[in-house]
């Protein structure tokens, strides 16, 4: 593979296209930042000297438009790496301009969470298709390290291992490669989990949803909170394509609730529509920030006093092991709880480990349980599933999930009895678990 | 003849881990060392006679004292175990280790556990620093000042620039020789921070001035970290050989050890040493100590050091005071790359105090582990080649207690 000293952002005034510019100055590579004027690349760089928290790191970059600098830009770049905004027909558009002026050998990657990695190989020439993949890198990229690695059927395979080599060692990447299905490993999994939690707060509520399966359960945020992060158009994306273009066991966890739909019709995208606000809104009164609840039923966000949550037993309890460090005595209990609370919770904490697991092997997402681990862990700070299955137990976990009704993955059908699953030696299980 | 005292391992956390964003109480960070290091090392928890802590200040960071009792609760094996906390600021977890390591020699016991721990991320960066102040002369030189400690530090090097003339270019290769070691060592708090030496370098809103020559690329981290290490007796390390089906020999040992304590105050240290050609004398004399107590005739002995560099000050005079170069040519080291891995006397493979990160009272259990790893060749991407012997040294307040070890075979 050529040595990447050169690379080009495409869209270098986006989040994801300044993070992804700092990363790769950080690894040491001369970046040169695009975008539609050089001003809004300018915008960028400074973006990305306020992720390095380094003025000196923008020595290493260079700022220019489209229309006066891509061509040149792009014949003297290693790696052009291309950060649009996710539309196949704008990343087609400048794919067309790529393959015209790129060097034979040159690398182009999509930073895309959501397109068809093989659609957008066909937008320009073999050579384009043979040197093309995605690197999927989560928001932001210079603080989250999990990083997908796409080929499509037609990326030149022995690309593939140096690429990721390069990705781990010189950019701190933590790597898990996928096959090209609709939104890899991580979304795929993750917003299976927060769609279903979605779909269950039409009946339980936000707030209630969020508590039963919150940090306690292996999870830096709670889950609605998190989509309220991301964008629920974002989210409405990813489960809609996720539903369209696959059939597995967990199909009915894809479809968006109506009223999420209604949500992001009416422009409730979460955080970043502050005013609307999303599943929660936050109002300043009396100079404090205070979290109003959407309701579903009515499409009304109500007083904090009026969502409040009646604490769970058994919730309370883990949290109290989990803060000095009882992990597993913790998720003992939570096999052991009884009530309609500890059933739900389980259901989707187990079908978590169930369809994440269910995601490795033949013709699946990825080829080991470690890349789906590595992708829930970096990439969304979860708890990865086995660490799950380790802290509760081999037996327990399959029992668990077989009495969920669920598909019990090979991967735990196959564990030895002996040893953990989940083997990254410099990794502290207990930093998944909060209180 | 003293009972030698062995290193059978232990433990660290991932110091890039911030605890109180986990919501965790410092019982789980004592927990999580003490767990991975029975497993790591493969320990009967029964066979552990004493227990030792390390901690500068949970009183303050976390409205909790009496650590050595917390011990107790990592393991229902602890039972009943005879414990105790040290405290000598951020020399805490060495003096935990003498403590030890001095029950060792004398007999007492033959297997003992020492866990260095600080949670420091529960108060702002501001009311850190002031608990920080109170390993110095509290009422004297911080009360009332804001981050004393990169002030007192920023001072050893207006001492050094008095007495040999100091240039900053030299402390800020000392930061990107740290950071970078750091990107190695998968624990290290600043394993994935961007820093070179053009921006260590640099001084702007994002290298800012902290106090005096001291700016943010010369400081070491607020960290939260625990360690556990496990010392032995002959006997203990026998046993623990003989489980394993291994050479005792093959085990490391602590060859040597050097404390001292200088006056608390900064202004009476300097004053003090005036006429002496180390900046730090007493801090010269712990390595001396250590080095003869090893039986080693200098640093040529020794293949890497872990030293303290809560600021890059502490290192640039770590490097005279341990004879890499006369005393006030320490600038001769870092120019000629000594002090990098793959360097004649690599400093601080791990990433140091700057890179890898400070836990106050965990730091020198830390160092202590690292050694360890170094000799065991364990240390994977920050290995130094052919490790025999390393060297650490620890210190309290602003150059108040220094404790020095040499771990080798």
């Amino acid at each position: 593979m050529r040595d990447i000293q050169k690379v080009v952002v495409l869209g270098a005034n986006g989040t994801m296209g300044a993070g992804s510019a700092e990363v790769f100055a950080a690894g040491g590579c001369e970046v040169t930042l695009l975008a539609r004027s050089a001003d809004k690349a300018q915008a960028g760089l400074e973006s990305a000297q306020g992720m390095a928290k380094s003025a000196t790191i923008g020595d290493l970059m260079k700022v220019g438009s489209y229309e006066a600098d891509l061509e040149s830009a792009v014949a003297g770049a290693d790696l052009i790496f291309e950060a649009l905004a996710e539309d196949l027909d704008i990343k087609k558009e400048f794919f067309g301009r790529v393959t015209k002026a790129r060097q034979p050998d040159s690398i182009v990657a999509t930073v895309s969470s959501g397109l068809s990695i093989t659609e957008m190989a066909a937008a320009g020439d073999d050579s384009f298709a043979k040197h093309f993949l995605g690197i999927h890198l989560f928001n932001p990229p210079n603080v989250i390290v999990g990083t997908e690695v796409i080929p499509h059927n037609g990326t030149d395979p022995s690309l593939v291992a140096p690429i990721v080599e390069m990705l781990e060692s010189r950019f701190g990447r933590v790597v898990t490669v996928c096959r090209d299905l609709p939104a890899f490993a991580g979304n795929r999994v993750g917003f299976k989990v927060l769609n279903e939690v979605a779909q269950l707060a039409e009946e339980h509520g936000i707030a209630k949803m969020d508590y039963l399966i919150g940090p306690y359960t292996g999870r830096a945020m709670q889950p609605l909170a998190t989509v309220d992060l991301v964008g629920l158009d974002v989210h409405k994306a990813i489960v809609d394509n996720v539903h369209a273009n696959t059939k597995d066991e967990a199909h009915a966890a894809f479809a968006l609730p109506g009223y999420v739909e209604k949500l992001v019709a009416n422009g409730h995208l979460g955080n970043k529509t502050g005013a609307k606000g999303g599943f929660y809104r936050r109002v300043k009164e009396s100079g404090k920030n205070v979290r109003y609840t959407l309701d579903p039923a009515t499409g009304d966000y109500k007083a904090p006093g009026d969502t409040k949550v009646e604490p769970v037993e058994f919730i309370e309890a883990m949290g109290k092991l989990h803060r000095v460090g009882r992990y597993q005595e913790a998720m003992q209990l939570f096999v052991d709880a009884k009530g309609p609370e500890a059933d739900i919770a389980r259901k989707v904490i187990f079908g978590y480990v169930s369809y994440a697991l269910n995601r490795v092997g033949q013709g699946e997402v990825v080829e080991q349980a470690r890349d789906v681990d590595r992708i829930m862990g970096f990439g969304f700070n979860w708890a990865p599933p086995t660490v799950l299955a380790d802290a509760i137990g081999i037996k327990t976990t399959i029992a668990q999930i077989e009495k969920c009704g669920l598909e019990v993955p090979e991967v735990l059908a196959k564990a030895p009895a002996d040893q953990p699953l989940f083997n990254e030696p410099h990794v502290n299980r207990g930093r998944f678990f909060a209180s | 003849m003293a009972e030698p005292v062995y290193v059978l391992g232990g433990y660290q956390t991932d110091f890039a881990r911030n605890w109180t964003k986990e919501n965790k109480h410092i019982m789980a960070m004592i927990r999580e060392a003490v767990e991975g290091g029975l497993s790591e090392t493969g320990i009967d928890p029964e066979s552990i006679e004493v227990g030792h802590v390390g901690n500068f200040a949970a009183e303050l960071y976390s409205m909790q004292g009496h650590l050595g009792a917390f011990l107790v609760d990592a393991n229902p094996a602890f039972s009943g175990l005879p414990t105790a906390r040290h405290e000598a600021a951020c020399a805490s977890g060495s003096i935990a280790l003498l403590a030890a390591s001095a029950e060792i020699e004398a007999g007492r016991y033959d297997t003992a556990m020492v866990v260095g721990v600080e949670q420091m991320k529960t108060v702002d960066p501001k009311t850190g620093g002031d608990y920080l102040g109170t390993a110095a002369w509290y009422e004297r030189e911080a009360e009332g000042v804001d981050f004393p400690f990169p002030k007192l530090f920023g001072r050893l090097g207006d001492e050094y620039d008095k007495r040999y003339g100091l240039k900053d270019e030299h402390l800020a290769q000392i930061s990107a020789v740290n950071y970078s070691n750091a990107k190695r060592n998968p624990l290290a708090q600043t394993r994935s921070w961007y820093m070179t030496e053009e921006h260590a370098n640099s001084t702007d809103k994002f290298n800012s001035v902290i106090g005096g020559r001291i700016k943010v690329s010369d400081c070491s981290q607020v960290t939260d970290g625990a360690v556990a290490l496990f010392l032995a007796s002959r006997k203990g390390a026998e046993k623990y050989a003989s489980q394993r089906g291994i050479d005792v020999d093959s085990l490391p040992r602590i060859l040597g050890w050097g404390h001292r304590t200088a006056p608390i105050e900064f202004t009476t240290k300097v004053a003090e040493s005036a006429d002496n050609e180390y900046v730090l004398p007493h801090t010269r004399r712990a390595i001396v100590d250590a080095f003869e107590r090893a039986g080693l005739s200098g640093v040529d002995d020794v293949d890497a050091i872990e030293t303290h560099d809560c600021f890059t000050t502490s290192e640039y005079m770590a490097i005279d005071h341990f004879g890499l170069t006369k005393p006030g040519e320490s600038w001769k080291a870092v120019e000629e790359g000594v002090i990098e891995i793959g360097g004649k006397t690599p400093i601080n493979p791990s990433g140091g105090l700057i890179g890898a990160g400070h836990p106050v009272g965990a730091t020198g259990c830390r160092q202590l582990l690292d050694a360890h790893k170094q000799v065991q060749g364990n240390a994977g991407d920050y290995q130094v080649d052919n490790a025999k012997t390393i060297a650490t040294l620890n210190i309290g307040g602003s150059g108040t207690t220094s404790c020095c070890f040499i771990v080798g075979h």
